[in-house]
């Protein structure tokens, strides 16, 4: 309950009144539409199937992108103003404070992937054909997707929330979270490829799994790294 | 605090401190820069855990309770810390949720109107004045009414009204049975509404007392005032005995300083050297020592 009120603080107070925010997100969002818009054409056959399935990765992943360098920024800001101190003072759990502004990001960075997702199902159904895309845009698959940048955001976020933890400036945080983002897109899209080439199914479901086993050793590892004591510490 | 010590990446911070505050007492924690006051006072809000020891609040322990001492504490820091996009009716009812005020939005409204700051409610933090801030800071802190308050250099910044206003209103929670830990560096502040004080030197507790135990700790010292020539009167005085040094006079009279155990017979004899030396005697009075000179002097012994 405490962790919804800090997620929802940090949605309505900090993401929506914070214009720099605002327009990274949007540029995250419009990129890929972007890219479905500038596409030529999309043939039939694999080679088409998968360029289809690429704008439906860029869907969901650029907005999630966007949302690595929204969490590093939510925490250096407390750092930084010393927001931080009332906030740990409150009666709440460390773990409380960590899910509370993670998840504020999340759902938020969830939100514009979803958006973004669904306008461009809509542009590419409107350029190469409703019946081609439904070919491969599956339920299935748009949930895959989902469930995927979710997991990275988890993912990605947590060992942001880590380095912010360590670091003192918020533009170091946001040095350090480019190169998460750039590192995760390359690790993403090594295994992604890997596993689309060893076939379908078990690998991809082995990936997913081995994202949750991460995601819940970098909570983990963000919760303590975020504990009053150590936060403290830093300031 | 029973026996608390903190650690820092094995630099102490604390070493072994014990102290108490009672309800409807103001307890001044007093020590230079790096004493460990703020760490102290993290520490009994509940911000950061002790390496060794303990603290009590309603007999509840930090160590086994940490979240129910964090709820009966009021945390202000010298650095108000709002979060500046949020309107003050937003920001306080957002604080009340989390520390499970009833009614968080009216308890919000109330405490505005006691604060004066009714009138901005839905202003947002980030247009608010220092003194605003500060106001808003100790709104927060109150706005689950806990019994104990934690005021870490609250009036820093403040100019003399505003810190006057302040300084008023924790006495005034003082009368409410509150029990007010008030970190500061300002001894006047301190000397004017601390019951008592604790003072801090490199991680230890060196001196505790009520205020005025430790204000008129030591030797009385008393400073004679006259026309005339201050050696003159310096040497009819050590022909007594009676080592003094020069103090500042005013009004062109000259001032002398002394200290005795035994007034009733020193300063007598004191008088009586002066007038056989034709000094004119105008006064012969008793120093109020102030806080900050009995702190100086309990640094300096801390120091030796």
């Amino acid at each position: 309950m405490k962790a919804w009120l800090i997620a929802w603080r940090e949605i309505r107070w900090e993401v929506f009144l914070d214009r720099a925010s605002l327009l990274r997100t949007g540029i995250f969002v419009l990129l890929p539409l972007f890219l479905v818009l500038a596409n030529g054409g999309i043939g039939r056959g694999a080679g088409g199937d998968a360029a289809l399935l690429g704008i439906a990765v860029q869907c969901v992943i650029f907005p999630a992108f966007s949302g690595v360098a929204l969490i590093a920024a939510t925490f250096t800001a407390e750092k930084e103003n010393g927001t931080l101190v009332p906030l740990l003072a409150a009666p709440i759990r460390d773990l409380d404070i960590v899910v509370g502004k993670l998840g504020g990001m999340v759902i938020t960075v969830m939100a514009a992937s979803l958006v973004t997702l669904g306008a461009g199902y809509v542009i590419a159904a409107y350029r190469y054909g409703l019946a081609r895309v439904a070919e491969v845009f599956t339920p299935e698959l748009l949930y895959a997707l989902l469930v995927l940048a979710f997991l990275y955001l988890i993912t990605t976020g947590s060992i942001t929330m880590i380095v912010a933890a360590r670091v003192r400036s918020s533009r170091a945080a946001q040095q350090l979270a480019g190169l998460v983002i750039a590192f995760s897109a390359a690790l993403f899209g090594g295994l992604g490829f890997i596993a689309s080439q060893l076939g379908e199914g078990w690998p991809l479901l082995g990936l997913g799994v081995a994202l949750v086993l991460f995601d819940v050793l970098a909570l983990e590892l963000a919760r303590r790294a975020w504990q009053r004591g150590e936060v403290i510490a830093r300031v | 605090m029973r026996g608390v010590t903190r650690r820092f990446d094995g630099l102490i911070a604390l070493d072994d401190v014990s102290f108490t505050v009672q309800p409807g007492e103001i307890v001044a924690l007093l020590g230079p820069n790096g004493a460990g006051k703020t760490t102290a006072s993290r520490i009994i809000g509940g911000i950061l855990t002790p390496s060794e020891g303990d603290v009590l609040v309603d007999d509840v322990s930090l160590r086994n309770d940490p979240n129910t001492v964090r709820s009966r504490c009021g945390f202000v820091t010298d650095q108000p810390s709002l979060y500046e996009r949020m309107p003050l009716r937003a920001y306080l009812t957002f604080f009340g949720r989390l520390y499970d005020v009833h009614e968080p939005a009216r308890r919000a409204a109330e405490l505005a109107k006691l604060l004066g700051l009714d009138d901005v409610l839905d202003r947002r933090l980030g247009t608010f004045s220092r003194g605003m801030r500060q106001k808003v800071a100790i709104a927060r802190a109150l706005v689950h009414d806990p019994p104990v308050l934690l005021l870490d250099e609250p009036a820093t910044a403040l100019d003399p009204e505003m810190a006057q206003t302040l300084r008023s209103f924790i006495v005034s929670l003082r009368a409410r049975h509150r029990a007010i830990l008030l970190t500061t560096h300002d001894l006047d502040e301190a000397q004017r509404i601390a019951d008592r004080v604790v003072v801090l030197f490199r991680g230890r507790v060196v001196r505790i007392g009520a205020t005025g135990e430790i204000r008129s700790a030591g030797k009385p010292q008393y400073t004679v005032t006259f026309a005339g020539d201050g050696a003159l009167a310096r040497t009819a005085l050590s022909r007594v005995g009676i080592d003094a040094q020069p103090a500042s006079g005013s009004d062109g009279l000259s001032a002398l300083r002394f200290t005795t155990d035994d007034p009733v017979r020193t300063n007598g004899q004191a008088l009586r050297a002066l007038i056989d030396a034709n000094v004119q005697v105008v006064t012969l009075s008793v120093d109020e020592r102030s806080l900050e000179d009995a702190y100086m002097q309990i640094l300096q012994e801390a120091r030796a």
